[in-house]
């Protein structure tokens, strides 16, 4: 067979448009830095959307299950052969995401012969300080992007983009959890919604927010963790339980 | 690993198995060499000691509420005092804590094994592991280094406390050299200067009342005696007076470090300041 450029770029363009397809109708994540730690917050069905991968560590992602989880236990892999044979100090976000996974990824996109990812992930890292922690977007493709503050992925970038609007804060100012939770949840609206309709490009009002939580709260189910920065357990990481969210969501609704 | 858990064909069934994965990675464990070569087997004409843990003495009791760990902090090699402030209770999660006795270098490399295993388990599998199989795994790293310990090197016995959560009440179990498990009743102890207070553990439990009928404050004082005897009585063990023995408890809401402030404060009450109770 022959195979020319004009087939190979053809090739990565109808991947991206199968994953980007499949990628639209997934459940946002939002990432916010807050003042005692980092949180990742989600609407999911039925399968758990949000995972510890180190003891600073913790990962989420839209997309197909099945890649969730090789994304997820090949970044749990390299974080421990690392931890264990140097050090937990030395099991850094930007190490896990841009030099283990990140090439990966890449490589199962540029693959012309298997089925690519469909995926698009978050890692966020607690720091020891909040001016050290870090999110990193991770693409399908094998792109990356670190961020500080807060961070999210969605179906769509417009999505991305709606959703980083409800996660501003000051420089230097981090929100309480409380704060934290109710902007994710906002974010996380406003990128459902505007990953749910392409065509839109009138910014969603506060009631169309409103009727997009109720409605997808009662569908699915909310889901969040931290990783606390000064915790004395042992595990960093932490499920956020109903008692902690309940409050936020009937303040909202 | 990496390429093993890559996206592509379907791989064999992820068993959570950190051992497994560091050596499917090449990572050598400096303590897993398996069993004892022919050579390094006592033979019947030559018999050779089983390899004990010495130097130290590490105390666990069960109280009411859960299990405390105290040892001292001395650390030896042959005659000299290499170090007065080694850690030798840790908690390898937030339901477990090890006390060890024996060869620093090698138990600080198993603890360090251990937490990224039991860890590693609970992160891949999303549930946490049993008791049971941390108490197995704790056996398998003592079996690992059988080999080493028959040669007179690295040699290691841990006291391993946990919280039961299935049945709601702590539990104390201690190990040979050949990686077999036990579980103790009430207490345990490892180290040389275990051996010196073994009977006061029994005299303690008949004249006065059970270990796991007393508060978490009475059981620390009585371990904090116990080991003031054994600092009198083995010259590896160090006393309190200079730098204050460490005590963690393990209990159902997790690992309880007590500070050293008020362990010194402890010490101090009970007149054990000069090494001896007055």
């Amino acid at each position: 067979m022959l195979y020319s450029p004009y087939d190979w770029n053809e090739s990565l363009q109808h991947r991206s448009e199968y994953v980007d397809l499949r990628l639209r109708s997934g459940s946002p994540v939002a990432g916010v830095s807050y003042d005692e730690g980092v949180l990742l917050l989600t609407i999911r069905g039925s399968q758990r959307k949000i995972f510890e991968v180190y003891d600073r560590l913790m990962f989420s992602a839209l997309g197909n299950q099945a890649d969730l989880e090789s994304v997820r236990i090949a970044a749990i892999d390299v974080a421990h052969q690392e931890g264990f044979s140097r050090s937990p100090d030395d099991v850094t976000i930007q190490r896990i995401v841009g030099f283990a996974i990140s090439p990966l990824v890449k490589r199962a996109f540029a693959d012309a012969f298997s089925t690519p990812l469909v995926i698009r992930a978050l890692f966020a890292e607690v720091g020891r300080h909040p001016d050290r922690d870090a999110f990193f977007t991770l693409n399908y493709d094998g792109e990356f992007a670190a961020l500080t503050g807060s961070a999210a992925v969605a179906g769509t970038l417009a999505a991305e983009q709606a959703m980083m609007e409800h996660l501003q804060w000051d420089a230097n100012a981090r929100p309480s959890l409380h704060g934290a939770i109710r902007a994710a949840l906002w974010a996380w609206a406003a990128g459902r919604l505007m990953a749910s309709e392409p065509e839109r490009d009138a910014p969603p009002s506060g009631s169309d927010l409103e009727a997009v939580l109720s409605r997808e709260l009662k569908a699915g189910a909310l889901e969040a963790a931290v990783l606390e920065r000064n915790t004395s357990r042992e595990s960093k990481f932490r499920l956020l339980s109903s008692a902690e969210l309940d409050p936020v969501v009937a303040q909202l609704l | 690993m990496v390429s093993k858990n890559s996206p592509g064909p379907i791989h064999s069934p992820h068993t959570g198995d950190f051992m497994r994965m560091l050596s499917d990675a090449g990572v050598q464990l400096p303590f897993a060499q398996g069993s004892p070569s022919p050579a390094q087997r006592p033979s019947a004409e030559a018999p050779s000691e089983m390899p004990q843990a010495h130097g130290t003495t590490v105390i666990a009791v069960k109280y009411h509420g859960g299990v405390l760990n105290v040892g001292d902090r001395r650390a030896t090699s042959a005659m000299a005092i290499m170090y007065d402030r080694a850690d030798k209770v840790l908690a390898l999660d937030d339901h477990t804590l090890i006390a060890i006795a024996g060869s620093y270098a090698t138990a600080m490399q198993v603890v360090r094994y251990l937490r990224h295993s039991f860890r590693y388990y609970a992160r891949t599998q999303l549930q946490e592991m049993s008791l049971d199989g941390k108490v197995n795994e704790v056996a398998r790293a003592i079996a690992g280094n059988l080999a080493a310990a028959m040669q007179g090197v690295g040699g290691f016995l841990p006291v391993l406390s946990a919280w039961d959560s299935e049945s709601g009440e702590g539990r104390i179990f201690f190990y040979d050299a050949m990686g077999a498990r036990f579980e103790s009743a009430e207490y345990g102890a490892a180290g040389s200067g275990s051996e010196r207070i073994r009977g006061a553990f029994d005299y303690i439990i008949r004249t006065k009342r059970p270990f796991t009928k007393m508060t978490l404050e009475e059981a620390l004082t009585e371990c904090l005696v116990l080991l003031d005897i054994a600092s009198d009585l083995d010259a590896a063990t160090g006393g309190g007076y200079k730098v204050a023995p460490v005590a963690r408890a393990v209990t159902a809401d997790g690992i309880l470090d007590i500070p050293e402030p008020r362990i010194r404060h402890m010490i101090r009450e009970m007149g054990l300041v000069n090494g001896h109770a007055v």
